[in-house]
């Protein structure tokens, strides 16, 4: 059952009547971006108010010559990704969703990330600047508009990954880079067991991957992506396919969409985001009772999905390994933890919570069983 | 002495006796950090030799009301290890174990004491580098580099501390030992680890950080380049941008900064030129000879005066020579000096230039400028001569090129902090609610406020009752960012 049933709806346009929407309702509220990860986390608790961010759209300023952009939150990355392609610009990032529509705030919200966070980190990473407004009306800005920039706490930080429970991302900053000029990526047949090994070989060797994924279609298939100039890549290429054996061979870029598609998962199942030491992935996921899994063996990111009757015992068979756990779509009512045994930080988590929503009003529930009701 | 016999029976206790250090002539040698201006002696400095120390000498604290400041080699040019009166200086030099080098999954875990360059030392048998490189590196502290989220030249295509930090082991101001991050970049909830990095100091003390290592790059091709103007070199730096070029390093040295440098260490720059670029590419052979080609090609259609080439290793290490010597050599053309740190847009760099090069005239101070042009990091230095007593005219200076920075766009700081130096000035960049958000993310961490206090956000003992009144942001002036 979804907390938002029977909840009134609010959809501000600007940055002010994200205050005003805030500071005119009393109880809880759900942040809302595309939806595209709506039941992502723990489960909400009933709210009254959905605060709909797909209001707050369009870009704000985009300074070709120092690659940064200021984007209205609401604004689906896809869309801005479209606006910034003339300028052969864009924000390094795929995570499977940007084609659903995914907003930017909700990118963010969610720490969402794809393959390419092997070399551009995740929004966390690419974030420069934000303007939230918090449970009690407050409107703060952090960070800036230029790539580096010390001063002050960096308030993105506490807002990546905090699933629209700290505060209402109404604007966000991101630093650019050069849209590659070539682009390849290169598949090898290849079982979950011996992938962990030939991934090491690409990444101890000069190939500088862009991604470097397992996925468990087709029986197994470890995808490299390079990246770089057209008249250079073809070399660098013949180098990956020559070093994984006569079975490497290019393959159509779609097969991103596929694997995709696996991230995302189907409705029956549970979905269940992975962090962990990347040489531990291939043996944690061989315990794991998979039936779709991507397994990013450069940056120790994994997506797998499970038996609804599997995720209580997957959250601690990772937590084992030393990694993280989240547990993402679901189907509806299946009562799922969505998080695993809590973090040694869960003391900072909590107070932070208490200091900027005391009264628990944004996204109760999202971070049960840590935090059940006002912090 | 305010710390009564209590207090320091419960830190000899907490540490072995011998590492609490109380007399007078030895603590003065922790009074300042790199900014030796502003002066403090501590009461006490604790020399902890492992991580339960430093949680037990923290208890201690947490249980008295004891303000502690960390500290590293304390190279910080912003104040930010300024120990705090009637508090004691916890310093992490002790603490100084590689614990491990993975060679494979591309990360090291180190105690906050080494040393920047001895990450890269143990991780360069491997083929490994650790990236962000302050040029203080050979004495500055990955525990300092975490706090300050410090830079460096190649911080423009590798990024800065904080994006090559997994995780770090923090002492919470309660004494509690707890892990931000984890061994991937996926966390579970917020990104603590990332409000840590950065916060000089002020959240807890790291005795553990994990470190992604990256692999040596296959080439490297570095050039050092004269032009007639500093406007000449800043087009060529847009223009490699707009190349879609992402160079390893892009940094830019004016008239007066060259003479410093080669005065010091004779790295072979051109004396008299009105501005040097050092940009260097790397990355896979056949990328970057090509790429390289197209940055030659750049310079010369802007009216390039020399073109040097780094043919050797030796040639490449005296061009960064020259330009990481800079900062320090300016010493042997003025008695003293301000560092400033501010950043402005890249593309405003040639109009800064010129707004600092007329302030320097009107003040009657000579300005030398060494920065990273590929991100808009300035480092402008303000010459003076206290004997002369122009001590207050450089500090007023120096100050006013740090809040044009934030005029301009851009912000009081790139890698050196805010510190006790900035905090001041805080308001000029961020408005009430801001800095408001931000004492109750430091106060989430730190309730009783003892985590060296009074650095990074102004208080009215420090700045006076009335801080700075906050001035619209020039980006808000021009309707690009709202405040309400
Ligand atoms: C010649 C020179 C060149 C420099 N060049 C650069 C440069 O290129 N880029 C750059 O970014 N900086 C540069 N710096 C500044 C300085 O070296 C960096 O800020 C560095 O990170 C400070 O490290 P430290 O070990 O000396 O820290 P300290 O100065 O001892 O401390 C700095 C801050 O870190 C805190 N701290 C120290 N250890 C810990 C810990 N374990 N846990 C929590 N907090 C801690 C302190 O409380 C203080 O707030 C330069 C300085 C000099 C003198």
């Amino acid at each position: 059952m979804s907390g938002t049933t029977g909840s009134t709806s609010v959809r501000p346009t600007d940055l002010k009547a994200v205050r005003d929407a805030v500071l005119d309702t009393a109880g809880p509220i759900a942040i809302a971006g595309a939806g595209t990860a709506a039941d992502w986390a723990g489960d909400l608790d009933p709210v009254d108010t959905v605060l709909d961010t797909t209001g707050l759209t369009g870009v704000i300023t985009h300074n070709p010559g120092d690659m940064t952009v200021a984007v209205r939150a609401g604004t689906p990355l896809r869309a801005l990704q479209d606006e910034l392609s003339p300028h052969g610009q864009h924000v390094s990032f795929d995570a499977a969703r940007v084609a659903d529509g995914a907003t930017v705030g909700g990118l963010v919200a969610t720490a969402d990330a794809g393959p390419a966070a092997l070399v551009f980190g995740s929004l966390r990473d690419l974030v420069i600047g934000v303007t939230i407004v918090l449970a009690d009306g407050s409107v703060a800005r952090g960070g800036g508009h230029v790539i580096k920039n010390v001063a002050g706490y960096d308030l993105a930080k506490v807002l990546h990954g905090s699933y629209g429970a700290f505060g209402v991302l109404a604007e966000v900053v991101l630093r650019l880079h050069p849209v590659p000029r070539a682009s390849t990526t290169i598949a090898l047949p290849c079982p979950l067991e011996g992938a962990g090994e030939r991934a090491a070989r690409i990444l101890g060797g000069p190939y500088e991957p862009a991604a470097l994924e397992w996925v468990s279609d087709d029986g197994g298939r470890l995808l490299v992506r390079l990246e770089g100039t057209r008249d250079a890549l073809p070399a660098r290429a013949e180098r990956i396919r020559e070093l994984l054996g006569p079975e490497a061979a290019d393959t159509p870029d779609d097969v991103w969409e596929r694997h995709a598609g696996l991230v995302r998962g189907s409705a029956e199942g549970a979905v269940l985001r992975i962090g962990a030491r990347p040489s531990r992935l291939p043996d944690l996921l061989s315990r794991l009772r998979w039936r779709t899994a991507t397994a990013g063996l450069g940056s120790g990111a994994a997506t797998v999905e499970l038996p609804v009757d599997a995720v209580v015992e997957a959250h601690g068979l990772v937590h084992e390994a030393g990694g993280t756990s989240v547990l993402r779509r679901r189907p509806d009512g299946a009562g799922l933890p969505g998080w695993g045994p809590p973090l040694s930080a869960l003391a900072v988590l909590t107070a932070l919570k208490r200091e900027l929503d005391p009264e628990g009003r944004f996204g109760p529930g999202r971070f049960s069983p840590w935090i059940q009701g006002a912090p | 002495m305010t710390l009564d016999g209590v207090v320091r029976r419960a830190f000899e206790e907490a540490l072995d006796p011998r590492d609490v250090i109380c007399d007078e002539v030895r603590c003065r040698a922790y009074e300042c950090d790199g900014l030796t201006g502003y002066r403090v002696v501590p009461e006490l400095v604790l020399l902890p030799r492992d991580a339960a120390q430093v949680a037990a000498a923290v208890r201690v604290c947490a249980e008295h009301a004891v303000p502690f400041v960390a500290r590293g080699a304390g190279t910080g040019l912003s104040g930010g290890a300024l120990p705090v009166a009637d508090g004691v200086v916890i310093s992490l030099a002790r603490l100084k174990r590689v614990l491990e080098v993975d060679p494979v999954d591309r990360l090291a875990v180190v105690e906050p004491g080494v040393t920047n360059l001895e990450i890269t030392a143990a991780a360069a048998p491997h083929g490994l580098y650790y990236a962000p490189d302050p040029s203080s590196q050979q004495v500055c502290t990955i525990g300092g580099n975490v706090a300050e989220n410090s830079g460096g030249a190649h911080c423009l295509k590798y990024g800065f501390t904080t994006n090559h930090v997994l995780s770090c082991e923090v002492v919470l101001p309660d004494g509690s030992l707890v892990t931000l991050g984890g061994d991937s970049g996926e966390q579970a909830g917020p990104d603590l680890r990332g409000v840590f990095l950065g916060s000089e100091g002020t959240l807890g003390i790291t005795t553990k950080i994990t470190v992604r290592l990256l692999r040596t790059p296959e080439s490297v091709r570095t050039l050092l380049a004269d032009f007639p103007s500093v406007t000449a070199a800043g087009d060529v730096v847009s223009d490699v941008v707009a190349a879609g070029i992402v160079p390893a390093a892009v940094e830019m040295m004016d008239t007066l900064a060259i003479e410093a440098a080669e005065q010091a260490v004779h790295a072979g720059y051109t004396l008299g030129t009105p501005a040097a670029l050092v940009v260097e590419l790397d990355g896979p052979e056949a990328e970057c000879d090509v790429q390289f080609e197209q940055v030659k090609e750049i310079c010369e259609r802007h009216g390039c005066t020399r073109l040097h080439i780094a043919g050797s290793a030796e040639e490449r290490a005296a061009i960064w020579r020259g330009r990481k010597a800079a900062f320090a050599a300016v010493g042997r053309i003025s008695p003293d000096y301000f560092v400033q740190d501010g950043v402005v847009p890249r593309t405003r760099l040639a109009e800064v230039l010129g707004r600092i090069a007329e302030m320097g005239d009107e003040a009657g101070l000579r300005v030398a400028n060494v920065f990273h042009a590929g991100d808009g990091n300035l480092h402008p230095l303000v010459l003076y001569s206290a004997a002369a007593g122009e001590t207050e005219r450089a500090e007023h200076l120096s100050g006013a090129i740090a809040e044009l920075c934030v005029e301009l766009g851009g912000s009081l700081s790139g890698e050196h902090g805010i510190g006790t130096d900035k905090a001041c000035s805080m308001p000029k960049m961020f408005g009430e609610e801001d800095l408001e958000t931000m004492r109750r993310v430091r106060s989430a961490f730190d309730p009783a406020g003892i985590c060296n206090p009074g650095k990074v956000l102004p208080t009215p003992r420090l700045c006076g009752e009335r801080p700075g009144r906050y001035r619209p942001h020039a980006l808000e002036e021009a309707g690009v960012i709202e405040r309400l």
